[in-house]
């Protein structure tokens, strides 16, 4: 072996590992992560995962500018690192080569995508770095990015693609009878260096083969001390993300409040968060899809969901050192601080709308919105803090069960008159209804939102449904709590409602508040409450489909000829439930036109009240339903259609802000309105 | 004979209206006996004491000392007290007022007397002094028999309205029964003027504005008619405080003040859930609004459908009107 | 420094009471407990004095049967170190005869300061705090809206009518707490678990005579809500009539 055979062996041996010492220090930090997470079920799930939004590319692609670039750098990536593997290998042992176990026409295809990908590569690394320089692009903006760090591993990339070139254009000028010959960019560069000595050749060879190996193995080392760590972790990211599936994705984390001797609930710092959380961190290559989708960093609120995980990561990086060992300077001072208040502020955190535009955009599967809800757990819980105005929120839920100061003893008023039975009546007949209806907070006490409540009782008794109602027995469902991290209350609440629907022998419930029935149907199970339960919009559609609701035909009285529909993020990103509401409406309107939004379905925009934030004031910035009505009274429509009673509010309060009169009607009312 | 003695409330040299209320309610009490009222004061107070007879005081007396300037509770508690004791009174009369309510109870605690609160209506029934009085944040009416004798009683204000009934109001003057000067509680200052606008939780009238107002300008409607109540304080809905319309100090509602008032008037609000959770449970509400399918009406006892900036001064000319005929 | 706060438990107000069968007072069946709101402004003002001072214990007090040591758990669990109960079958109406109970257990306890709320909600006649002043000889300052506690005395604030004032006196004191002074602070999880395993004192509370009760309650007469009087500025006139003649508020 020849020394520089042995140089190079030896710089592949130091660099591989300091890599794998790194890579050791890194798992050692996610080990830091206390909340328990299981992330080894459903593999099918995970494997479709890691092919679809890893490898295709899926939620990067929604991006149509950044989408192709991206894909083709990373798929490029892909086919290179097989090179780069037979690269490193020939420079130990000189006759390897995948020809020897590849019939000729394939290493010659193989060779010959190389090209191509290297030139797709480079490409798209000029087209980023002119991006990156000459415009400013918005989504890459924010105080908490590290915009030297791209700049830098663009140029590397580009790098390494050049020499990579360099190196294949002076093998095929010393040899043209090599395979390369197959690859037609490094043909064309060979046959311009024609009239070049052969020693010259040679160096030209020597020094870009030198240089490429360098740029590799300090590419790879590189990477763990930047954001671009990323090219690591996405993939085992995505892999290893959340795979329950539609309802089930956006539950938060369960909490046991029996667990003896525990002091701290929720997480004030990185230790109080799952490894995976972490993992989340170091996966996060600050792309700013959250932030640009995230209503409250929109409207100029605190908030940014990307600085909520380069936070996590940077605070990882301060106190692990200081845990695992190893040492960093001050340990006392790093100590000292925390995730929350030294790198994150309540007033990020009680910004959030829990709409989960950032979890559901992230190409790489990060959950911002866990670290958001077990912060605010640990505001609420451990320390009692949190905006003022929640008290009475609080108190009301619980002393009258619902977040309005409301009289129990009001709850069914809505119901005075037409006929409805409650759960209580029915069991001393000895009867069983078909469906039980939970009308809900809003739609017991909140004037608009009942006639939404009268509409859906209309349609079920047009439709011959047996349904009865829980009247002064029902409660709020604990949404609001939960969101706003106060898991005692919540769980009070929720395990009253469960034992009162268990002693009732309820099994199908019917309600049109996307939170009332995510929270039932979805969360409930965690605390041992199992109901089928069935949104308003999914529920009338299928009346509709199966013909049960008489309805008639003619003019509508109020002469709305087209509609928009805003989506509830609780009812769209938390349950993918997108067609039923818009089907419902065509059911009952089959002329109307629908008028979709820019930002419609998965990409829909928060009116603003979810996460507790119905509850809170919005001071700064501009509000997000005013912004919400806006973008629907661009387009035109008639009417604004809604499924959910808080999106009912805002929007109805938006519309006024812009100074519109536009309509908003839910889809149970635009239903009703047509029963015959 | 009943014999009533009445706390006479005075500030700054100057008899408060609360005394006239509190004579003319121990009238009702006086059962043909005599009506006694005591004042307090530095000295000088002692020339006010004509209107007191006006009002019904058959003796007038005077208790004048220069730390009387200020409020003195434990002096004046003690002397009153022996003045009920000394006279031999059947029952004492105080207004609810702030230091009606803060004097009573020590009179009371001195005479080891019964006392009931910002009583309503009250009457004898043999020995026992029977009154009504609001309890439960006013949701509930109690009926309390007082069965000691001297029974003590702070009338609402505002209930038992102030009417003449010329009275001899012979002068005497007696002295505090302990110094002032060495009270262990003492107000060292009388702010005045910088409380004149009525908190929100206080103000018996509120009027609150909402978008139906159309500008922030219009808020000056709503404050007009506050001043034609007197006693109004102006709040206003979250919409308008987010829109910085009006200070967020002023918003109503689940996320703002709750409030309770005798009156509420809302003018050009619409009835979010979020706004009728601060104010529902007051005692009487005025809807002003265009829109008659506004959910504001749905609660309100009295509506009124139109324009607010047509409305509005015109019920502001009507109250100044009402308020200065009564 | 010690301090003393005296609290009653008290349905929540925000429903429509029903009378009791009795007539006496309210139907208590469905109706949900809590702190008196003022009492609530009185337990943190304690809090708030004492981390301001940096020590020293608050110690909770109520009277009343079993039912308050879920009230008093709740003082506790914003962070009071003490809790007593004073235990008697019932709240008597009478401000007296619950004052001469309270004396009797704090006279003993050697407090710098005793607290209350401004009132009751339910019976609303605020004279308990002076009552027990007087039994225990020392000076009271009713209803304040700011309190600062320092130098051995108390400086306070009362709201008047258009006006207020500033009042001082001597510690040992007792002090009744009106809205203003502080909100009570909502108690955490921690606080919470914590205070399922603080101990409960409780003696018999030694109720003086009653001179004053409850002979019957009645609810205010209700009108129905949703009358529309008019339209525009010509509705007014008779709006003014109703508003003098049927709610009587002008």
């Amino acid at each position: 072996m020849d020394g520089e055979r042995l140089l190079w062996l030896a710089t592949v041996v130091v660099a591989a590992g300091f890599f794998a010492f790194n890579v050791q220090k890194f798992t050692d930090y996610l080990r830091l992560g206390t909340a328990p997470e299981d992330r080894t079920n459903s593999p099918l799930a995970r494997l479709t995962n890691f092919l679809e939004i890893g490898i295709f590319q899926k939620k990067i692609f929604r991006d149509s500018i950044a989408g192709p670039m991206h894909a083709a750098i990373f798929w490029g990536f892909c086919v290179l690192t097989a090179g780069t593997v037979e690269f490193i290998v020939r420079g130990v042992v000189p006759s390897f080569s995948f020809s020897a176990f590849l019939p000729h026409w394939l290493y010659a295809f193989y060779l010959a995508n190389q090209d191509l990908w290297g030139v797709l590569v480079l490409g798209a690394v000029a087209l980023a770095l002119t991006r990156r320089l000459t415009r400013s692009v918005r989504r890459l903006q924010g105080a908490e990015t590290h915009p030297n760090d791209p700049l830098l591993i663009l140029s590397w990339i580009g790098a390494l693609m050049i020499t990579m070139f360099g190196m294949h254009a002076f093998e095929l000028a010393l040899d043209p009878t090599s395979p390369m010959a197959a690859a037609p960019l490094s043909l064309n560069m060979a046959n311009a260096l024609h009239g070049v000595s052969e020693g010259a050749a040679r160096a030209g060879l020597e020094i870009n083969w030198w240089l490429h190996g360098l740029l590799v193995l300090g590419f790879l080392n590189y990477l763990p001390y930047s954001k671009h760590f990323h090219v690591v972790t996405s993939l085992p990211n995505v892999y290893l993300s959340n795979t329950s599936g539609p309802g089930q994705v956006g539950v938060m984390r369960a909490m046991d409040l029996e667990a003896e001797d525990v002091e701290v609930f929720g997480a004030a710092d990185v230790q109080q968060l799952s490894w995976k959380n972490l993992l989340d961190g170091f996966a996060c290559t600050e792309c700013g899809r959250c932030t640009a989708v995230c209503p409250a960093n929109a409207t100029g609120k605190l908030l940014s969901p990307r600085k909520i995980m380069i936070n996590v990561r940077e605070r990882l990086e301060e106190v692990a050192p200081v845990s695992v060992g190893g040492g960093n300077g001050n340990s006392e001072a790093v100590l000292g601080k925390r995730l929350l208040d030294d790198y994150i502020t309540d007033e990020e955190l009680w910004a959030c709308t829990s709409c989960r535009a950032c979890v559901y955009e992230c190409p790489v599967s990060i959950d911002q919105l866990e670290v958001i809800n077990e912060m605010r757990r640990h505001l609420v819980l451990t320390e009692s803090r949190f905006p003022e105005v929640l008290i009475p929120t609080f108190e009301s839920m619980e002393s009258r069960g619902s977040p309005w100061a409301f009289d129990p003893g009001d709850r069914a008023r809505w119901a005075e008159g037409m006929d409805i039975p409650t759960m209580a009546e029915l069991t001393e007949r000895g009867e069983r209804p078909e469906v039980l209806y939970w009308v809900g907070c809003m739609g017991s006490f909140d004037e608009r939102s009942k006639k939404t409540t009268v509409a859906f009782a209309r349609i079920m008794q047009a439709a011959g449904v047996r349904f009865a109602i829980l009247g002064q027995e029902e409660k709020c469902n604990g949404d609001p709590a939960r969101r706003l991290g106060n898991e005692y209350l919540y769980q009070t609440l929720a395990k009253d409602n469960i034992s009162m629907l268990d002693q009732y022998g309820v099994t199908t419930i019917v309600t049109a508040c996307p939170h009332c029935f995510h929270q039932i149907g979805n969360e409930y199970p965690q605390l041992g409450g199992n109901y089928e339960v069935i949104h308003h919009s999914t529920y009338i559609e299928s009346l509709l489909a199966a013909g049960r609701v008489p309805l008639r035909d003619g003019e509508t009285a109020n002469a709305v000829r087209s509609f928009t529909f805003h989506d509830s993020c609780y009812l769209g990103r938390y349950n993918d439930v997108y067609d039923a509401p818009r089907d419902t409406i065509r059911r009952a309107l089959p002329v109307v036109r629908m008028q979709e939004m820019p930002r419609s379905r998965d990409r829909g925009f928060c009116c603003g009240a979810g996460g507790g934030r119905m509850f809170m004031e919005e001071t700064t910035g501009t509000r997000i339903n005013a912004d919400r009505a806006r973008e629907a009274l661009a387009t035109g429509t008639d009417a604004i259609a809604v499924a959910c009673p808080f999106c009912m509010t805002m929007m109805r309060d938006g519309v006024a802000a812009n100074g519109a009169s536009t309509p908003v009607y839910d889809i149970a009312e635009v239903v009703a309105e047509r029963l015959d | 004979m009943p014999n009533v003695l009445v706390f006479a409330e005075s500030r700054g040299g100057a008899l408060r209206r609360a005394a006239f209320e509190a004579l003319t309610a121990a009238r009702s009490l006086a059962d043909g006996g005599e009506v006694h009222a005591l004042v307090f004061g530095a000295p000088g107070i002692g020339d006010k004491t004509a209107e007191l007879a006006k009002f019904g005081a058959a003796t007038v007396i005077v208790c004048e000392h220069a730390a009387f300037a200020n409020y003195a509770p434990e002096s004046m508690a003690a002397t009153f007290a022996a003045r009920v004791q000394s006279g031999g009174y059947k029952a004492a009369l105080f207004t609810a007022s702030a230091h009606g309510k803060d004097l009573g109870p020590r009179v009371a605690a001195k005479l080891r007397s019964p006392i009931a609160t910002d009583v309503v209506s009250m009457k004898w029934e043999g020995e026992s002094l029977v009154a009504e009085k609001p309890g439960y944040t006013g949701k509930v009416i109690a009926t309390v028999v007082l069965s000691a004798s001297p029974a003590l009683v702070s009338v609402r204000p505002g209930t038992f309205v102030a009417a003449q009934s010329p009275a001899a109001g012979n002068v005497e003057r007696i002295s505090p029964a302990s110094d002032p000067s060495a009270d262990r509680v003492r107000v060292t200052e009388t702010v005045v003027g910088d409380t004149a606008k009525l908190d929100l939780g206080e103000a018996p009238v509120i009027i609150a504005g909402g978008r139906g107002l159309k500008e922030a300008k219009n808020f000056s409607l709503l404050e007009d008619l506050a001043r034609a109540f007197g006693n109004a304080a102006v709040g206003a809905t979250r919409a308008v405080t987010d829109d910085g319309w009006r200070p967020h100090s002023d918003q109503i509602g689940q996320t703002g003040r709750l409030v309770s008032p005798d009156l509420y008037v809302a003018v050009g609000i619409s009835g979010a859930i979020q706004h009728l959770a601060g104010m529902r449970t007051s005692r009487t509400i005025v809807a002003i609004n265009r829109d008659k399918e506004a959910p504001i009406f749905k609660i309100a006892d009295y509506g009124i459908i139109g324009d607010a900036l047509e409305i509005v001064p015109a019920l502001t000319e009507a109250v100044r009107a009402a308020k200065h005929g009564a | 420094m010690k301090i003393a706060v005296c609290i009653k438990r008290v349905p929540e107000m925000d429903v429509k009471f029903r009378i009791a069968p009795s007539g006496e007072g309210v139907d208590e069946t469905g109706l949900k407990f809590d702190m008196s709101d003022f009492d609530g402004y009185a337990a943190e003002a304690a809090l708030q004095i004492k981390e301001k001072q940096n020590g020293g214990e608050v110690t909770v007090i109520c009277l009343g049967p079993d039912t308050v040591h879920e009230t008093l758990r709740k003082a506790l669990s914003m962070g009071i170190d003490r809790a007593v109960q004073l235990k008697a079958d019932a709240v008597p109406v009478d401000a007296w005869a619950i004052a001469e109970a309270l004396a009797a257990e704090l006279k003993t306890g050697g407090y710098d300061l005793i607290l209350f709320g401004r009132m009751s909600l339910d019976v609303a006649n605020q004279s308990v705090g002076p009552m027990v002043a007087e039994l225990l000889g020392v000076p009271c300052v009713t209803a304040v809206s700011q309190l600062d506690v320092s130098g051995g005395g108390v400086k306070a604030r009362r709201e008047l009518e258009g006006a207020a004032e500033m009042v001082e006196c001597p510690l040992p004191a007792v002090v009744s707490i009106d809205e203003g002074v502080a909100r009570p602070r909502y108690p955490s999880l921690k606080g919470i678990m914590a205070a399922k395993k603080k101990p409960l004192e409780s003696r018999p509370a030694q109720l003086g005579a009653v001179r004053m009760t409850r002979r019957g309650s009645a609810l205010p007469a209700e009108h129905a809500a949703g009358r529309i009087v008019g339209e525009g500025p010509g509705a007014v006139p008779e709006l003014i009539n109703l508003l003098h003649t049927e709610a009587k508020v002008l």
